[in-house]
């Protein structure tokens, strides 16, 4: 544990530098630049308010800010967690050649997701204000569930890296566990009040499912002036420090022996 | 310098301990691989470093020999801190270490700039220390505009040349050397392998050369390391060693 806080400081450096060099590098490699960072979540977010809000008539109110709460917080979570599998196969280079605690790597691509999705909450935010969404004191609440949708994403994706490591078909099976979680965490729907008739079943999807309950304590405390679920974030916490601390272990117990596999 | 020979109380640089590499167990598997195949795979054990020791004087340069797979660069990665040993341990008693090998640790995608200070952050300098030292770097590297594009555009020779330039401008007080004394093109071998030697030759830097070369180690090596089979076969004066060597080769 002094080591891993000791490694963070030691490292803090050289992960900023290294999420700057990645985002730079896509601004100066693609036509549009950063405006691609802003139309990314715009286009995708309409591709879904055309299908699910003009076809499928949504009928949960503010509905194109409720969309984009649910891509801006996903889209972090499922960036960090596809890329994590095939971290430290991308990196052989600088891995092979020069010792870096494993996940310096991790924390330097989340920083790269993390500026983009702070892009899309700024859009999150004009759109608040756009469709007059009324705020309340509940907004305050934005900064802890951010910070454990952070912590969250880091427990999976220092678990998916080690694994990832070994095994080498887990991006297949990431990919459709992923998939499977899009269409459960409510990203399209709002669980409860679509799963009304079957309570039990909209529970279990709710609080059985981090990012479920992240996303709509999220827009309750946006979007619909509500108090999040204290207790049931407060249990994800926990579960999330745990499996960042056995994660971060794993790692540094086997972190030197990865580059005789990849 | 002077700080550590108080804290230690000798001058030793590089000190190894009954230093056991191993590699055993750790192929990548799918689970399709494992779904297919119920029975429990075979897996060969290959101990690479056997209860290796020794211990390297500040200001010493030593130089590793053996035939392929002896154990050589599995050493030096483990004294690099990339490896893990699975026994026995090494000291580098606070000494900053590079290892310069055939092979770069870049990010493809970034430019050679970025990438010059990346690498050298890496290596345990700070921004501030690498930007200082950046001009010289580039001057010594001499790709022209290529320093400012993307290093997956770069030929092979380019690579080398950048990753050469950034461990011998950015000098730490412990250099791994695996084959590489001079890389690039003739003009850019001549240059590269003189600056190499005056690394080399400064007497408060601490080297490790592994080589096939007899000629180079017997040039540049105070002392000189037979490997054979993970062992230490031999160590100790250069000629004396590299005759021995030599004979046994034969």
């Amino acid at each position: 544990m002094k080591r891993f806080v000791e490694d963070v400081k030691k490292y803090f450096d050289y992960e900023v530098r290294s999420a700057k060099s990645v985002l730079k590098t896509e601004v100066a490699n693609s036509y549009l630049n950063w405006i691609w960072w802003i139309l990314d979540p715009l286009l995708s977010m309409m591709v879904y308010y055309l299908v699910f809000g003009i076809v499928f008539k949504a009928r949960e109110p503010h509905f194109i800010p409720f969309l984009f709460v649910g891509q801006t917080m996903w889209g972090f979570f499922s960036k960090n967690v596809t890329q994590s599998v095939k971290m430290i196969k991308r990196n052989k280079s600088i891995v092979a050649k020069v010792y870096i605690p494993k996940f310096v790597l991790l924390f330097s691509n989340m920083m790269v997701n993390g500026v983009k999705m702070m892009i899309s909450w700024i859009i999150v935010l004009i759109m608040m204000m756009f469709f007059k969404v009324h705020i309340s004191a509940y907004v305050i609440c934005y900064i802890p569930i951010l910070m454990i949708l952070v912590l969250i994403t880091f427990a999976v994706c220092i678990i998916l890296m080690h694994f990832g490591v070994f095994l080498e078909d887990l991006g297949n099976v990431v990919s459709i566990v992923m998939q499977l979680m899009f269409y459960m965490s409510g990203i399209l729907y709002s669980i409860e009040g679509r799963m009304g008739d079957y309570p039990f079943a909209a529970k279990l999807m709710t609080y059985g499912n981090p990012m479920a309950l992240l996303i709509r304590d999220m827009r309750n405390v946006l979007l619909y002036g509500q108090a999040p679920a204290w207790k049931a974030l407060g249990i994800w916490t926990l579960v999330g420090i745990f499996f960042a601390f056995i994660g971060v272990r794993t790692i540094y117990k086997n972190e030197n022996s990865y580059v005789k596999v990849i | 310098m002077e700080e550590k020979k108080k804290i230690y109380g000798d001058n030793i640089a590089i000190e190894v301990n009954d230093l056991w590499i191993g590699y055993k167990n750790i192929q990548a598997y799918s689970i399709k691989k494992s779904l297919l195949r119920l029975k429990k795979v075979h897996v060969e054990e290959f101990q690479a470093v056997r209860g290796v020791s020794f211990q390297v004087p500040e200001g010493q340069i030593l130089g590793i020999i053996g035939k392929n797979g002896s154990g050589k660069s599995t050493m030096l990665k483990a004294l690099a801190g990339i490896f893990s040993p699975d026994k026995g341990n090494i000291d580098l008693r606070g000494h900053s270490v590079s290892l310069l090998s055939i092979g770069v640790g870049f990010q493809k995608e970034v430019t050679g700039r970025e990438n010059i200070l990346l690498s050298g952050m890496l290596l345990g300098f700070s921004e501030e220390e690498v930007r200082a030292k950046m001009p010289q770097i580039i001057e010594f590297a001499d790709l022209g505009k290529f320093i400012d594009m993307p290093v997956k555009t770069y030929s092979s020779g380019m690579y080398s040349k950048l990753a050469f330039s950034i461990t011998a401008i950015l000098e730490t007080e412990i250099m791994l050397i695996d084959e590489v004394l001079s890389v690039g093109d003739a003009k850019f071998k001549k240059k590269s392998y003189r600056k190499m030697k005056e690394l080399i030759s400064d007497r408060n830097r601490t080297v490790v050369i592994v080589s096939h070369s007899e000629k180079t180690l017997s040039e540049l090596c105070d002392k000189v390391m037979w490997m054979h089979e993970g062992e230490i076969k031999r160590i100790g004066d250069p000629e004396e060693v590299l005759a021995e060597y030599e004979e046994f080769m034969q």
